[in-house]
């Protein structure tokens, strides 16, 4: 991380806009990376060829701009040369931020919300747990619980609204090949960099329309936000003399028309079925059947219901049911078998002499309540990698849409399993915890699917870092067992299931048409 | 994750403003005589069951109540009648009686303290003292409220004003101070603080007043006292609807209780209980400390 630092703070910036490396809080600054902007190493001029996710995405379209000669765009530019003939600082600094990427920093919107709500809610004096309410978003509990299933798939339609529409944009870009205000008038000085990528329609507003239409939905209490960032973002693109109006009309009409069919699609994936507790007595009798002696109980008291116990039953993204079925780990373990009581054995070593090398893993890799939980930890690595490859907003949707969906599947995989075997937390036969306990069953490991998932996937993008993305998801998929939480089986097995969950992403990806 | 436990915690104050003695402590105006320490060995004992979430008094069934105990070999040392250097070394450990939060145990931050006799007139008295402290093991800031400190080095400036009738030993003592709190290093590299997320490891842990006021009587063999003290950060957030504290948050307390001392000769005992009776971001804990006293002449002559 250290290297990570010196590395962003070094390097120098491509343009000099004002940067904020600092943020001033309790009146100590706190030393945050900086994202800089930069030229794509490729423009991507065949991404509109690219598949979508949504087969009925491909045929939405753009009307055709006004060319750049005529009167009406004329204007446009003038009204761009004014407003970004003097900036004030506070405006160079919003368009240095939206500089470091559309993608990168709608994303880095939608993990700040997921850790924001990552709350559970708290247990009311008749001992129940109350469910958020969606129509009532911020009353107590705030809606959503941000767990990791709910940011997984949060994330996931996140990535897919944006990718989906940006190979529309594309597509059209490179019909219309609409110059951006910089090429079309020399007296334009752009604040950022100017790839050559056509500017109609934006990719900027279209990354920004799509976004706000997911993040919407499902943060519905962070609406005035939301609103606040979609116009900052668009007035930044004017303001950095990077788009004229038009371009970012045509952008935001596109991002929300792909958006609202992503957003049908999650409208009908099963979510809204995935708290359905009534289930959850057949669960634990179909478990005692294979074998489970004590089924998985809640360690909090008063006991809370376990967290989206048929999310297994929620639409995957890369492989079908069938496949979730097939691919389901074996049987773990059981209570009382040599092997049960050694994975209980070692717990209980860790637990007498937990070392502080032990702790910080646990602690690094907890992603507990109150963060952006292991897919968005995930997402943090798969954006920064491909920010520092400097890929094009397609690219980069492209990556995010291929780790996303597979830490989703991973999710709905791992969620699946956990409510298929219903298997006992170690602290069932006493272990404590140093990271906190997760109220659902033991086996597999969620961390470790998800890693082992989203690392698989990374891997393939950026194979001379596969070998990195290994040890990351290996010590975070360890870092369950330093923390006492996880039998060691849950761990290996977990990964070995978030692998073959990867592999289905990257089949995605080599059959994209990307060529990549 | 789903971390169940949810809580506020006194253990910070440990050392500096809550659950030790008070002979010739960093807040009295009592000094040790040139050439002379006295050793004070204590146990401190902290209990809560409830605490307040932001400002919300809440009880938590998966942490049921909180102990924090801790031993504590503190020196004072007289370097001359109107300058003493006062050491500690504590060594805490933690538990809750329900949930599974693991508990944790060290040492915790070593402080000294210089205190200088400024002024001295007719039982009225004013003093300096300037402190700092230090962590002595790399223990985990950020497993509130199991966690036994929070790892920021501090450094403290206090004044003491002290009037004490000569005739009855009677006395009237108040304090405040103000201590300046380093930024800290958390095993995670991201974090949620301030209604945002920092993407960093760096935690800043706001600065703090404590203030304290108390009204006893010093004999030479014995000594009894009521006391208030209040301790507050400058700034922080606040813990979230049923979020687990974090090294940012703006921790306040108001704490009143009794003091008391015997020492015949060179052994003694003390003892010191209090109660914290309003807070925000903390447990409202009672608390008691007992402590045996040894003076003894640290200069052959």
């Amino acid at each position: 991380m250290k290297k990570y630092f010196q590395h962003t703070f070094l390097k120098t910036s491509l343009l000099v806009v004002g940067c904020l490396p600092m943020v001033t809080s309790c009146e100590k600054e706190i030393m945050e990376p900086v994202r800089n902007s930069y030229v794509p190493i490729s423009v991507d001029a065949n991404a509109g060829t690219w598949k979508t996710y949504l087969p009925t995405a491909a045929e939405i379209t753009v009307p055709a701009p006004k060319a750049t000669s005529s009167p009406e765009y004329l204007a446009e530019l003038a009204n761009v040369k004014q407003l970004s003939a003097s900036l004030t600082k506070e405006q160079q600094e919003k368009v240095a931020y939206w500089g470091a990427g559309a993608v990168y920093r709608w994303n880095e919107i939608g993990r700040e919300l997921s850790a924001k709500y990552n709350l559970p809610p708290a247990s009311n004096a008749e001992g129940k747990y109350p469910l958020p309410d969606a129509a009532n978003p911020l009353a107590d509990p705030k809606f959503p619980f941000a767990n990791p299933p709910y940011t997984a798939r949060a994330l996931a339609y996140l990535s897919v609204a944006q990718y989906d529409a940006l190979v529309l944009t594309w597509k059209h870009k490179y019909a219309y090949k609409r110059q951006a205000p910089s090429e079309v008038d020399g007296s334009i000085k752009a604040l950022l960099p100017v790839s050559g990528i056509p500017a109609y329609p934006s990719e900027d507003a279209v990354v920004a329309a799509s976004s706000f239409v997911i993040l919407k939905a499902m943060f519905p209490g962070e609406v005035p936000f939301l609103e606040q960032k979609l116009k900052e973002h668009q007035d930044a693109r004017l303001w950095a003399g990077m788009n004229v109006a038009s371009d970012l009309k045509a952008g935001v009409d596109l991002g929300n028309a792909v958006a609202a069919q992503v957003m049908n699609r999650a409208r009908t994936d099963g979510m809204s079925a995935s708290n359905n507790q009534a289930l959850t007595p057949g669960m634990i009798k179909l478990a005692k059947n294979l074998g489970v002696k004590t089924p998985w109980m809640s360690q909090e008291t008063p006991a809370r219901p376990p967290m989206l116990p048929n999310y297994g039953a929620v639409q995957t993204w890369n492989f079908d049911k069938s496949t979730l079925v097939k691919i389901r780990p074996a049987l773990p373990h059981l209570e009382g078998s040599a092997e049960f009581e050694k994975d209980l054995n070692e717990l209980r070593s860790i637990q007498k002499n937990q070392t502080r090398e032990q702790a910080r893993i646990a602690n690094y890799w907890a992603d507990g309540v109150g963060s952006y939980t292991p897919p968005g930890h995930w997402l943090r690595t798969a954006a920064n990698v491909a920010h520092e490859a400097k890929y094009s907003e397609v690219r980069m949707a492209r990556t995010l849409a291929l780790v996303g969906t597979s830490l989703m599947d991973a999710g709905i995989g791992c969620w699946d399993a956990k409510f298929y075997y219903y298997t006992p937390r170690p602290q069932q036969f006493g272990l404590k915890t140093s990271v906190g306990l997760p109220n659902f069953p033991s086996y597999t490991s969620g961390h470790s699917t998800f890693s082992s998932a989203a690392a698989t996937v990374l891997g393939y993008l950026f194979p001379q870092q596969a070998k990195r993305f290994d040890e990351l998801a290996l010590e975070a998929s360890n870092s369950r067992v330093y923390g006492l939480i996880h039998y060691r089986v849950d761990c290996e097995m977990g990964l070995k299931h978030g692998k073959v969950i990867g592999e289905y992403a990257i089949a995605r990806g080599k059959a994209d048409g990307s060529n990549l | 994750m789903r971390r169940k436990l949810i809580g506020c915690l006194v253990l910070l104050v440990v050392v500096l403003y809550g659950n030790v003695a008070r002979a010739q402590m960093p807040h009295d105006a009592i000094y040790m005589p040139k050439k002379q320490i006295c050793l004070a060995g204590m146990y401190g004992h902290s209990r809560w069951n409830q605490y307040w979430e932001g400002s919300l008094k809440r009880e938590n069934f998966n942490l049921g109540t909180h102990t924090t105990q801790s031993v504590m070999l503190m020196p004072a040392i007289g370097i001359t009648d109107r300058l003493n250097v006062i050491l500690a070394v504590p060594y805490v450990w933690t538990r809750t009686s329900a949930g599974n939060l693991l508990g944790q145990e060290g040492f915790q931050d070593f402080s000294g303290w210089l205190k200088y006799k400024v002024l001295d007139f007719r039982g009225l008295s004013l003093h300096g003292v300037v402190g700092g402290s230090i962590p002595m093991g790399n223990y985990v800031p950020d497993f509130l409220p199991m966690s036994i400190g929070m790892q920021a080095k501090t450094a403290t400036g206090r004044l003491i004003v002290n009037y004490t009738h000569p005739a009855t030993g009677l006395y009237l003592n108040g304090h405040g101070s103000y201590s300046w709190r380093s930024k800290i290093r958390v095993d995670r590299d991201a974090y949620q603080a301030h209604d945002r997320v920092y993407n960093t490891n760096e935690v800043g842990v706001p600065n703090a007043i404590d203030m304290g006021v108390r009204l006893g009587v010093l004999k030479p063999k014995w000594q009894l006292e009521a006391f208030t003290e209040r301790f507050s950060c400058v700034d922080g957030d606040y813990i979230r609807r049923n979020d687990m504290p974090f090294p940012t948050n703006k921790m306040e307390m108001t704490t009143a209780g009794l003091y008391g001392k015997i020492q015949p000769k060179q052994l003694g005992l003390n003892a010191r209980v209090g109660r914290v009776l309003e807070g925000r971001n903390a447990g409202q804990s009672w608390s008691y400390t007992v402590g045996v006293l040894y003076q003894f002449n640290y200069l052959k002559k």
